[in-house]
């Protein structure tokens, strides 16, 4: 789906991605072939995996237009100079800022990645914008609301909302700083995400190397005739241009997540096992195939606290929203492949940890 | 770093043609206003997620209207490909392949029939129990207005099973059967959705009905009326509906249970 994007370089590419390609199609194969499989009609196969997949993206695409209607406003209304004079001086500071940006945006797992992505083509630094784009899914007032009351006749409740919440800030910080300390931009960031050449301000020398700038055009940017009407004019531009851009890995994704759930249902997996560390596993695995919104995640993680730990649970309400399959694909648009990959499993690890040891050693 | 892709090196567009691609964009975004507006109308929307974020939607079809509506102003002003000079080709370059993979919700929404998820949808079993939560709620209803997930709720909140022995129920599901289950029995089962139906777990209550069931197909809709008694079922002890009467009803309006 991103054959104009991708940029023919060397052997070495080309091998890599048609082993990427070889994977993905052996598994629609495995997947479309368990769906025919057996004494199914195949035509209520297909309407159930339609319904599957419209399910996840009626829910889900409305997110990523509020996301990618701030996206179009922010690139009209917020200059690259606010973003730098906002931003705390201490890179620590800053990080730990970005976890909490949720509050100023908020967004859910669909709608943070072409927020974020606009941020740093706004010059934001990479590690406050990685710590935004994991910590705001969750760390935002609906999510808070919405786990509140998702959690209203549980025991428990305080517990799991606050923990809920400080466990998303320890890995989005973490991770954050991570990325603070280990990289720069050019080696993460994909050129399209990529800040300079955004507001047509030069840049600097090592972006020159960058030509596959996907970019709005640059009237969008700064426009002759800066009125409102024109303002928002350009933003509905700018937010249409981000819909599709991360509107196919959305699609892809929900295609991804449908054909998962057909293989893979939620009662396979609830019956693979508990002990406190495969429950944690158990839980991680359904929070990225289900694929559900982080704002409503809250709910559905209810029908589960009869059957798993607290920690479990946790590992579901704060890995889920962080990564998932519509979120890695709508990731893979703005970052590396190598970064995709760290952007998983840093939070993937961290989490199956937090949540194997409130499984071992709490009584939440 | 990475070099040149020479096929983005495109010379400049001077002419004002209209590229097909701007108008399929438009088309898309107004077609996918259009679909989200037919699902909430039509009550299609049911089918997909739980009703209490229909809202969502709503939001959709305003959203898409005024994309819609930007683009087909910048269309009809040759705003998105003349005047841009060497970016004329990065508004373009939402290719052929993104427009049709953003318009495949559409494609697949209008050609499939849109239907709830059918009984071979389960692939894990029925579930017999509930998480006990908001039981309180499930108990204040009136026993002839409990759907399944309430009745479900109202024996988590039970020890003892026999307690309902004799309490009539009138209930609506499909029909659901596995081969181990003992002759004369079978489920009413409805999906509950949470959020959308990528969370559908199916939950069903076991009904016992030697004589009324031969007609009845798997994934056909009934309304079962009859007592509950206290029977083994799948080695637990669990009320069993002992029908009255079956009755085919047609698919209710909201095909889920929303928890």
């Amino acid at each position: 789906m991103q054959t104009e994007t991708t940029q023919p370089v060397d052997m070495t590419r080309y091998v890599r991605q048609a082993g990427l390609w070889m994977i993905m199609l052996t598994l629609i194969a495995a997947a479309v072939y368990a769906m025919f499989s057996g004494d199914r009609d195949p035509q209520t196969t297909i309407s159930d995996f339609s319904t599957r997949f419209l399910g996840i993206f009626i829910e889900a695409a409305p997110f990523l237009l509020l996301g990618s209607a701030v996206s179009g406003l922010l690139e009209v209304f917020v200059r690259r100079e606010d973003i730098i004079r906002w931003l705390p001086k201490n890179p620590i500071t800053a990080t730990v800022g970005g976890a909490f940006m949720g509050f100023v945006f908020p967004v859910c797992e669909c709608g943070v990645v072409p927020v974020t992505r606009r941020l740093f083509t706004k010059g934001l630094p990479m590690s406050v914008g990685v710590a935004f784009l994991l910590a705001a899914p969750v760390m935002n007032p609906i999510v808070l609301v919405s786990t509140f009351i998702a959690f209203e006749n549980q025991p428990n409740q305080t517990e799991l909302v606050a923990l809920r919440f400080a466990i998303t800030a320890i890995v989005a910080i973490g991770v954050g700083v991570i990325f603070a300390i280990a990289a720069r931009p050019q080696e993460i960031l994909r050129p399209v995400s990529f800040a300079p050449v955004a507001g047509g301000d030069g840049g600097k020398p090592d972006d020159n190397a960058f030509t596959d700038f996907k970019q709005p055009p640059r009237d969008m940017i700064a426009s002759a005739n800066p009125t409102l009407g024109n303002n928002l004019y350009r933003a509905i531009k700018v937010a249409s241009y981000e819909f599709f851009e991360m509107g196919r890995f959305l699609v892809v994704g929900c295609l991804l997540a449908a054909l998962m759930q057909t293989v893979v249902t939620q009662e396979t997996l609830v019956n693979l096992g508990e002990g406190p560390l495969l429950s944690v596993i158990i839980m991680q695995a359904l929070g990225f195939v289900l694929s559900v919104c982080s704002t409503v995640d809250a709910f559905l993680a209810l029908a589960f606290t009869g059957t798993f730990s607290s920690g479990s649970i946790l590992a579901f309400l704060t890995f889920g929203p962080m990564i998932d399959i519509k979120s890695t694909l709508m990731f893979a648009g703005v970052f590396k492949r190598k970064t995709v990959a760290y952007l998983i499993l840093l939070p993937l690890l961290m989490t199956m940890l937090i949540g194997l040891w409130i499984n071992l050693f709490t009584n939440i | 770093m990475q070099a040149t892709d020479p096929v983005t090196q495109r010379p400049e567009t001077t002419s004002a043609a209209v590229n097909p691609l701007d108008v399929l964009k438009v088309l898309v975004l107004f077609g996918l206003a259009v679909y989200f507006a037919y699902n909430i109308v039509s009550g299609n929307i049911t089918n997909y997620i739980n009703i209490r974020f229909d809202w969502l939607s709503y939001v959709a079809v305003f959203i898409f209207a005024m994309l819609g509506i930007g683009s087909a102003w910048a269309l009809y002003r040759r705003d998105t490909d003349a005047g841009y000079s060497a970016d004329a080709h990065e508004v373009s370059s939402l290719g052929w392949w993104t427009i049709i993979i953003v318009a495949l919700p559409l494609v697949m929404g209008t050609l499939i029939p849109s239907r709830p998820l059918s009984v071979d949808a389960i692939s894990g079993g029925v579930q017999l129990s509930v998480a006990s939560a908001n039981s309180a709620a499930a108990f204040s209803r009136d026993p002839l207005e409990r759907n399944v997930l309430d009745w479900l709720r109202v024996f988590a909140g039970e020890t003892t099973p026999s307690r309902f022995d004799g309490e009539q129920a009138n209930i609506i599901g499909f029909v659901y059967r596995e081969p181990d289950f003992p002759t004369g029995h079978f489920m009413v089962a409805r999906f509950t959705v949470s959020c959308c139906v990528a969370d559908a777990q199916p939950i069903g209550l076991p009904v016992y009905a030697p004589e009324l069931l031969d007609d009845l197909v798997d994934g056909d809709w009934v309304e079962v009326n009859g007592a509950f008694e206290a029977a083994v079922f799948r080695d637990t002890k669990v009320p069993i509906i002992q029908a009255d009467a079956i009755t085919i009803v047609s698919q209710p309006e909201h095909p889920y249970l929303y928890p």
